[in-house]
């Protein structure tokens, strides 16, 4: 646990990057730290390993007064990963990423083991080992930068705008390596950024910061979009919250239906009464094992002889799938909006059928979820 | 080169004496420099007055050094070698420190971040990426020490510079040649020595400058600044 108590940053000029700060950094989970330009997000991240001291206030790791601790002593037990990488030009890839051990006097030969089990931890290839940071692609040099940061597996891990500098697909897979390397690692990551997409991705909480230093709401990202604190939050969340907000609730909650998905080998009449029962205008098709094949409508049902089977029909494209067990509310909508039948075909892992979605049955699950949320928050508010 | 064979011994000796009298004062030089450098670059107010004073460092005449050190240190070596010194520091502080400099800000951050010790930091990151710009001064150090050995001749003092004056005296400019052909390719072999060390000290540079000359063509050809250029 990281707790700022009252740290004000003030400097020679009467500028204050931080005013007042009261937080908690939980243990084990990804804080986001986001706000414009000059808010003073990076000062307060860089005051927790002693890059920059405090004005007023004190800063407390697991209830010790950081202060108290030397600070290289301290800085060693931080892991620290910045936007231009900071890497050493004249180390080794593998060698970079062993400096933290090297500094607390392991051997070189298991600094280097460590190094390599971290490269591989981190997805780079074992060839990089040898070469130099220059010889790196941008992404590459930030995943070495994550590795050097978590060489001596250190409880905390400090990210200062760490994928500002790589492209936007780039950035979107160092972003889901961060997600899948907490889920394992459990990391207290603070993580500074300008982008607020990236920190409803990344973060278990967010902060969000006023201009000036002081803290406008810490939520998770889902009662973030949810329920903005003021204007300001809800301006710099910018617009579509309540559809990037479903992007938290899991499309398990759809109530689908399968009235109306028959087997090809079904006969058009059997396919006729489906479609009347649900009261829907589409029946789908699929394969006997249950993978899709395509929209047959009520129309062409009515036109023909009862007993030919719907294989026999030609069929409307299903569209996007979503998966059921994966996706989200966000992603079953978005598939249901796309789909020129107003409906849309969830799957499970293998791509069989589960059930299709209609507006309808996505107004309600988005109603529970919405109220299921609202529960919650007002159970730990 | 008939005079020049016959008088072989006699030459090898002078070249081991300018040599000597060349180098002792690159090496003290270095040795003064690097923690003087550290030091201007740790404490910032220092550099302007060191600055200052490795001007005068080098404006001072030798030859007025000479008549004021010949007083203390009387006719020997150090008469030359300690006004060589102040001429070399006055090269290599300013690339000590310039060398220092340019280790990028993010570099120095994430050292720090990472627990480095103060001295450590200097020694195992600054001092490495400051290897190439150290080099270079280094480089412009030795040249010039060996080339103005020569003028401790007019103390008597002057390894190779003895042939100027002999030659002068006995009106044999075959002796003039020598020395001036003997000075330069000592030179030459210095500087190109301190090529090949600063190649086998800074082995990532290779990797580097090959993608840097590909960089610094492309910004030059869009007209922009290579990213890093200062």
């Amino acid at each position: 646990m990281i707790t700022f108590e009252g740290v004000t940053k003030r400097y020679p000029g009467g500028t204050v990057a931080v005013d007042a700060l009261d937080l908690d950094i939980p243990d084990g989970k990804t804080m986001v730290l986001v706000g414009p330009s000059g808010c003073g997000k990076t000062t307060s991240l860089r005051m927790i390993n002693r890059l920059i001291e405090p004005s007023q206030g004190r800063i407390l790791l697991d209830g010790r007064d950081i202060a108290q601790t030397e600070a290289s002593q301290l800085r060693r037990g931080i892991g620290y990963v910045i936007q231009q990488t900071g890497l050493f030009p004249h180390r080794t890839i593998v060698d970079n990423i062993a400096t933290v051990p090297l500094l607390n006097g392991w051997h070189k030969a298991r600094a280097r083991n460590r190094a390599r089990d971290l490269m591989d931890l981190v997805g780079l290839d074992p060839a990089m080992a040898r070469r130099y940071p220059y010889q790196l692609s941008g992404g590459q040099q930030q995943r070495v930068g994550v590795a050097r940061a978590l060489a001596a597996d250190p409880p905390v891990l400090l990210m200062d705008e760490p994928f500002s500098a790589v492209d936007p697909i780039v950035r979107a897979t160092l972003q889901d390596e961060l997600i899948r390397l907490q889920a394992e690692l459990h990391k207290t990551v603070v993580l500074v950024t300008h982008d607020v997409e990236e920190a409803i991705k990344v973060g278990d909480q967010v902060a969000v910061f006023y201009p000036h230093g002081k803290i406008a709401q810490i939520d998770s990202p889902q009662q973030l979009l949810g329920t903005p604190a003021d204007d300001y939050v809800a301006n710099f969340l910018g617009f579509d919250r309540g559809i990037r907000r479903l992007a938290f609730f899991a499309a398990a909650g759809l109530d689908l239906g399968t009235g109306t998905v028959l087997s090809e080998d079904a006969t058009i009449e059997d396919a006729r009464q489906a479609a009347k029962r649900a009261g829907e205008s589409w029946v789908l098709v699929t394969s006997p094992d249950r993978l899709p094949r395509g929209w047959a409508p009520l129309a062409e049902l009515e036109s023909r002889d009862g007993h030919e089977t719907v294989g026999q029909l030609t069929l409307a494209p299903y569209g996007h799938t979503f998966r059921v067990g994966q996706d989200s509310l966000r992603a079953a909508l978005d598939a249901t909006v796309l789909s020129r039948t107003g409906l849309a075909v969830g799957v499970d892992a293998e791509g069989h059928v589960v059930g299709v979605t209609s507006y309808e049955r996505l107004r309600a699950a988005i109603q529970a979820a919405e109220e299921a949320a609202d529960r919650e928050g007002a159970r730990t508010s | 080169m008939t005079w020049a064979w016959a008088n072989r011994d006699q030459l090898a000796h002078l070249l081991v004496s300018h040599l000597y009298l060349a180098l002792m004062p690159v090496l003290f030089g270095i040795v003064v420099s690097i923690p003087v450098g550290i030091m201007c670059v740790r404490y910032r107010w220092t550099w302007p007055p060191i600055l200052s004073l490795t001007s005068i460092f080098y404006a001072l005449p030798s030859l007025a050094l000479f008549s004021v050190l010949i007083d203390y240190t009387g006719l020997t070596d150090w008469t030359v070698i300690i006004p060589l010194t102040l001429f070399s520091l006055s090269v290599l502080i300013p690339s000590v420190v310039d060398g220092l400099r340019s280790v990028p800000p993010p570099v120095r951050q994430a050292a720090t971040a990472m627990g480095f010790g103060a001295l450590r930091q200097v020694v195992q990151v600054e001092l490495p990426l400051a290897i190439p710009i150290i080099i270079a001064g280094l480089r412009v150090a030795t040249v010039s020490s060996i080339s103005l050995v020569s003028v401790g001749q007019l103390i008597g003092i002057g390894g190779l510079g003895y042939l100027f004056t002999d030659g002068e005296q006995r009106d044999f400019p075959t002796e003039i040649y020598t020395g001036l052909i003997l000075i330069v390719i000592l030179a030459f072999l210095a500087d190109g020595l301190l090529v090949l060390v600063r190649r086998w000290l800074t082995p990532w540079e290779r990797a580097r400058s090959a993608r840097d000359r590909r960089r610094v063509f492309s910004a030059a050809w869009h007209g922009s600044r290579p990213e890093g250029a200062t």
